[in-house]
């Protein structure tokens, strides 16, 4: 894990060529030691782009950090849209607890235009689904489409028969190339707090599995931790919004990258069969990079 | 009809495993489970005619008015059901859902159930039927399987955990209907 010191001033050095079809930034220590080779986005044209956290309506300084970290990065990577992991609103929910928790620190990105996707967490009031600016259409759990990325936003806290066949059904029927779902209890986890949902997972991965689901994103764990591939899936989990856990992560063999000492997000870029990312902190800190290749489509039985 | 089939096919292998462990259900557990089908139906009449009485809950950008409107709501409820902690969870319709209980939490899922709960960010609370449900505590997830397992509800009212009760909610009007203590174990 990089972090940041007076004695290391990170020098970043565009480096412009071709490396596998991208274009490769190199952070170069003041030392001249190379930290680490950051995966940029191309920005092409048509590409979905959006940003994702979780576990943010706290109302606290860190949450406005966030904020304003990523409205400085909207200039460099225009996103659209952005993911909301659960725990929008922590706390009482009163219009102020809305004006403070979500309004005032998003207002740059909501006067812009950017729309914000929520699904519901543990602490969020289930009537959050009338709340227009979540875009949940009234429902605990939806989906949207954009390009060829389905996105389905599902309400992890009451996994009922009912909703499970729902996931089934609207999986089975999309034609996206892309299937990515998100909801706020992980599926996998490292958190030493809370550890993943186990029950969840057993009812719920052999239908994202079935269906070709490439990626999905979580909170509730109050840090950032990519996994290596569970069962074909890229699972994130991004609950750093507002919210710290502070190393709370344990070592694993699972994890590909994780990120427990301060807030941050995550952008995305879906550019053809490529899925961009990158995890930032609120300083700005480019703490995870990557692309996934979209695997062929699961052929029907 | 393909609803039916699919939720049918989810719970198969559960309820399965659920019957060679504990049985079928007897005749008198279908009959507590009908009594009880009947006594949530006559609570969804008095939530439809509070409903009727009070500004409807729709979808808005203002927060004030969910808030107002839910809180609106609920005093409703209340107005038309002085109600008592086993009004829908009677003594008999209670042993009949620690029997259910007991299946998921003994049957062969019952280690990651126990895992999945304590994940989940288990709640301390004093209940009392008509109460709203705290703003400031969290709703623990339910799981899948436990779910799976107990009658279905209408899409206002859901099964809820808080610390070992399982509690009736009304996710509309944010108030507990009701609610079995030490349930869970």
């Amino acid at each position: 894990m990089r972090r940041r010191s007076l004695l290391s001033i990170l020098l970043s050095i565009f480096l412009i060529g071709e490396c596998a079809g991208m274009l490769a930034l190199l952070s170069i220590s003041a030392a001249g030691q190379q930290v680490s080779k950051v995966v940029a986005f191309p920005l092409k044209a048509k590409s979905v782009r959006f940003a994702a956290f979780g576990d943010n309506g706290t109302g606290g300084q860190e949450q406005y950090d966030v904020a304003q970290q990523m409205v400085r990065q909207r200039v460099m990577f225009p996103f659209d849209f952005v993911l909301m992991l659960g725990d929008n609103i922590y706390g009482s929910d009163t219009a102020a607890d809305f004006r403070r928790k979500f309004e005032d620190p998003y207002k740059p990105m909501l006067d812009a235009g950017v729309k914000f996707y929520a699904s519901l967490g543990n602490h969020d009031n289930p009537n959050q689904r009338l709340y227009k600016p979540f875009n949940m259409d009234g429902k605990r759990y939806y989906s949207f489409r954009k390009e060829n990325v389905e996105f389905f936003a599902l309400d992890s806290t009451y996994m009922d028969p009912v909703q499970l066949a729902w996931v089934e059904k609207q999986l089975s029927a999309s034609t996206a190339e892309w299937k990515i779902c998100y909801f706020h209890h992980p599926l996998y986890s490292d958190g030493k707090f809370h550890g993943p949902d186990r029950d969840l997972r057993a009812r719920l991965e052999p239908i994202l599995t079935k269906a070709g689901v490439s990626v999905v994103l979580s909170g509730h764990e109050h840090f950032y931790e990519r996994l290596k591939p569970q069962q074909g899936i890229y699972h994130f989990i991004i609950g750093n919004g507002g919210q710290l856990r502070y190393r709370d992560l344990k070592p694993s063999q699972d994890i590909a990258k994780g990120f427990d000492t301060d807030r941050g997000f995550a952008l995305f870029e879906v550019a053809g069969d490529e899925l961009y990312f990158q995890a930032l902190s609120r300083t700005g800190e480019i703490m995870d990079s990557g692309m996934i290749q979209r695997a062929a489509a699961p052929k029907a039985p | 009809m393909n609803r039916c089939v699919l939720i049918a096919a989810l719970s198969l292998p559960f309820i399965a495993s659920i019957a060679s462990a504990q049985g079928p259900p007897t005749p008198k557990d279908t009959a507590i489970l009908k009594d009880f089908e009947t006594r949530v139906s006559a609570y969804m009449k008095v939530h439809r005619a509070a409903e009727a009485d009070v500004a409807a809950l729709r979808k808005t950008a203002s927060a004030k008015e969910i808030a107002s409107r839910q809180a609106e709501l609920a005093e409703s409820v209340r107005a038309h059901r002085p109600a008592k902690q086993g009004d829908i969870f009677t003594p008999e319709v209670a042993g009949e859902f620690r029997r259910l209980v007991a299946m998921t939490m003994k049957g062969p899922n019952a280690a990651r159930v126990k895992k999945s709960l304590k994940s989940a960010e288990p709640v301390e609370l004093s209940l009392k039927v008509n109460d709203t449900y705290p703003e400031r505590a969290p709703l623990q997830s339910t799981p899948p399987t436990l779910l799976m397992n107990l009658p279905k509800l209408p899409p206002e009212l859901e099964y809820r955990v808080v610390s070992r009760a399982l509690i009736l909610l009304d996710v509309k009007a944010g108030i507990l209907v009701d609610f079995v203590p030490d349930l869970i174990k």
